[in-house]
């Protein structure tokens, strides 16, 4: 689909912003409807089903032992990766990761990595020779707007239902991988000056100014991340801040239910 | 019965000639070749449930420019294929040099195809009247196959209902449509426009419309 | 890791299978159509421990154009498997296996599309496996053909997919991993309702006779998925038809 198709949605959703409206009637920093379903895949060690909207993502954890990194001896490593298929959307082309991807993963890797949900050191089997490397692989099915919340709620999902194989490694007992935070994305774009979080994908496609801000239990910020070619006022981020740790914390209750 | 949801491949009869749209013959049987309602008529059709919009000879069309070359606008009609508008299809006669300053590329039209070859280029045309750049109004977007119902037999649904909300209304047959009213009648299409969409596959669809329609101008007064 | 090699397991117990099947048994199916709002068409299958999805995009234009066909459409299809879908985590990307499965699982579908109708367009197919167990390319193949069937895409028939094996000296229908890994052959095909066959692969060993019954057997448990994905698309249109059941589609 060619990107002037966007000049049709565009005039279409700023007619809607000019009355303070979204496309799909939600208020602007309202989410879409959440659903988490985890242990989905069995061959997996951990694993997660997002469905936000109609933006679904799945994510599995794979464990097993390994060699640590030289820098790091005595803790276990993690690896992210995020597989955007081509089955999920038009737009999404064959092939290793492109930019966007390698992003997208390496964003919810941040904040696995520093909230410190996954403790490392814990990780470690025999110093310098062998810890835990676990797999977070985040496999997009259906991008209708939000994948990255959505992909980082699937990645903490997915390692809360974890466990540990030690018993097929001959390293003892499984046992449920301990997880000590949880941490929540929270994504907003900024078009003409209103900040709208959860966007869609016709959202997405004409904003060109996207904040992501990765919230803790505790209401830190562990990590952020600025995209597209647009510019942000330090007030819009400050004001972001405030409105992700407000979302974040109702999504961390509900998640805990679910 | 005379209506009946059919996958591709399903028997629909053993006479050849009753072979319609959506249907193919093989060793004098007719058999569905789309996962669809089949009719039962003289003829046999199978109207799918989706699809591309694949262009025809006349149809009326909301197109998008998207490229330039040297003689014609080449335009997105939401479909597989691009249409492309001729310099000496444009009402007046204007200079290469100059196709851009009439349209550029994002512009919108209300055009209509004059021609598809077996290689699928698609022709379009805007000597007419009833066709021309859009400038003012609203452009939205169905499903295609949601059309033939909001036009309705002979036209009935769509001229009922550019009556009754009182704006100018230009369907494109790939699903594209023109909208153009008062803020509040227009809000009032768009909405129908919707409501239709979503409900066309379902029986009593004038008739609540109908009522739809009434319901909320009363509701205004 | 705890090795088994073929003396360790006993496939047959009291005449059934390790999963407490018979010989000519399909392990349980679930079709679901539909299931992704971006794709133009889709589905989603489970075949025992085999979880897939297939997504159809097209017809669409054809990027590079230098791959379009003046007279009809070219189908592409992709078959990926995700890195958790495995025992042991498979590096992300395609391989040499997943190249030949497209390969072949292209050619399953294709003698059934008309792609006379679209000339200069492409017809894309995806398959992702979200959790293996034998049988993969099966799966992909029966949930492939729903999708196109959900996009709209004119066929002349269904297809449907089904693999016979032989373990212990006998012949089984739709094997299951470990009669897969340590069974004496493997035989999937694919097929219309009517047992033209699309999809033919072996490997193993086996007399006539019994490449024989494999395929009789893998034809029968074909037109039981048949079934199943005719049950499948006409339960999902009935839905749809009901006032307002169905979702408006976001464009």
């Amino acid at each position: 689909m060619s990107n002037v198709i966007s000049e049709i949605k565009k005039d279409f959703i700023y007619n809607l912003l000019l009355k303070g409206e979204r496309a799909d009637g939600r208020k602007f920093d309202q989410y879409r409807e959440i659903s988490i379903q985890r242990d989905v895949i069995k061959k997996a060690e951990g694993s997660a089903l997002v469905k936000l909207g109609s933006s679904q993502v799945l994510v599995g954890v794979k464990m097993q032992p390994g060699e640590p990194f030289p820098d790091s001896p005595a803790r276990g490593v993690i690896i992210t990766n995020a597989e955007l298929v081509p089955l999920a959307s038009p737009s999404f082309e064959p092939g290793p990761p492109n930019e966007v991807g390698i992003e997208l993963a390496r964003v919810v890797d941040r904040g696995v990595r520093e909230s410190k949900a996954v403790d490392l050191e814990a990780l470690c089997i025999v110093p310098g020779k062998q810890v835990w490397i676990i797999f977070i692989d985040v496999h997009i099915l259906d991008d209708c707007g939000n994948i990255l919340d959505a992909a980082s709620l699937g990645a903490i999902a997915a390692l809360l239902s974890t466990k540990v194989p030690a018993s097929k490694f001959g390293l003892g007992e499984d046992y449920i991988l301990p997880i000590r935070d949880i941490p929540i994305a929270t994504t907003a774009i900024e078009f003409d000056d209103v900040l709208m979080f959860d966007p869609g994908v016709d959202e997405e496609a004409i904003a060109n100014t996207k904040l992501t801000m990765i919230t803790t239990a505790d209401g830190c910020v562990c990590g952020a991340q600025k995209s597209g070619t647009g510019m942000l006022k330090p007030e819009q981020i400050y004001r972001i801040i405030d409105i992700a740790c407000e979302k974040a914390k109702e999504i961390r209750e509900k998640f805990l239910e679910a | 019965m005379d209506r009946k949801v059919v996958v591709p491949g399903d028997l629909l009869s053993e006479e050849a000639k009753r072979s319609g749209e959506g249907t193919y013959v093989k060793d004098s049987r007719v058999y569905s070749l789309l996962y669809g309602l089949a009719n039962f008529r003289d003829k046999i059709s199978v109207i799918p449930l989706s699809g591309k919009y694949v262009p025809g000879v006349g149809d009326n069309v909301i197109g998008v420019v998207k490229d330039i070359t040297f003689s014609n606008w080449i335009v997105d009609i939401n479909s597989p294929y691009d249409g492309l508008l001729h310099i000496s299809e444009f009402p007046k006669r204007i200079e290469s040099d100059d196709m851009s300053k009439y349209l550029r590329i994002g512009s919108s039209i209300m055009t209509r195809v004059k021609d598809v070859d077996p290689t699928m280029k698609v022709e379009l045309t805007l000597n007419d009247r009833k066709l021309g750049q859009i400038k003012a109004g609203q452009v939205i977007e169905i499903n295609h196959t949601r059309v033939p119902r909001l036009i309705g037999k002979g036209g009935s649904m769509i001229s009922m209902l550019k009556k009754e909300v009182n704006c100018n209304i230009f369907v494109g047959q790939n699903g594209r449509i023109w909208i153009h009213g008062s803020a509040e009648d227009t809000d009032l299409a768009l909405r129908t426009i919707t409501l239709i969409e979503k409900e066309a596959h379902t029986n009593g669809l004038t008739d609540r419309i109908v009522s739809f329609l009434k319901a909320e101008k009363r509701a205004r007064s | 890791m705890i090795v088994m090699d073929e003396t360790d397991i006993s496939f047959f117990k009291d005449g059934l299978r390790l999963d407490g099947r018979k010989a000519d048994q399909l392990r349980p199916v679930k079709i679901e159509v539909g299931v992704l709002a971006r794709a133009d068409g889709s589905c989603y299958i489970e075949m025992g421990g085999n979880k897939v999805i297939a997504a159809v995009y097209g017809p669409r234009e054809v990027h590079p154009r230098h791959l379009q066909e003046v007279t009809r459409a070219i189908v592409r299809y992709r078959y990926n498997m995700a890195s958790f879908s495995v025992e042991e985590r498979k590096r992300p990307g395609p391989d040499r296996r997943s190249y030949e499965l497209s390969k072949v699982s292209r050619e399953a579908l294709e003698p059934v599309i008309l792609t006379s109708f679209f000339p200069r367009s492409v017809i894309d197919v995806f398959v992702e496996v979200l959790q293996a167990d034998a049988g993969t390319r099966t799966a992909g193949i029966n949930a492939a053909a729903v999708a196109l069937a959900d996009a709209g895409i004119p066929m002349k028939s269904m297809i449907s997919s089904c693999a016979a094996g032989k373990v212990a000296d006998t012949i089984v229908l739709d094997p299951m991993k470990e009669e897969d890994n340590f069974g004496q052959a493997d035989l999937p095909i694919a097929m219309t309702p009517n047992g033209d066959i699309t999809l033919m692969q072996m490997d193993g060993r086996l007399t006539p006779d019994e490449f024989h019954q494999a395929v009789e057997m893998a034809m029968v448990g074909a037109r039981n998925i048949y079934e199943l994905q005719r049950q499948a698309l006409v339960k999902k249109y009935s839905q749809m038809t009901e006032p307002g059941r169905e979702e408006a589609r976001v464009q």
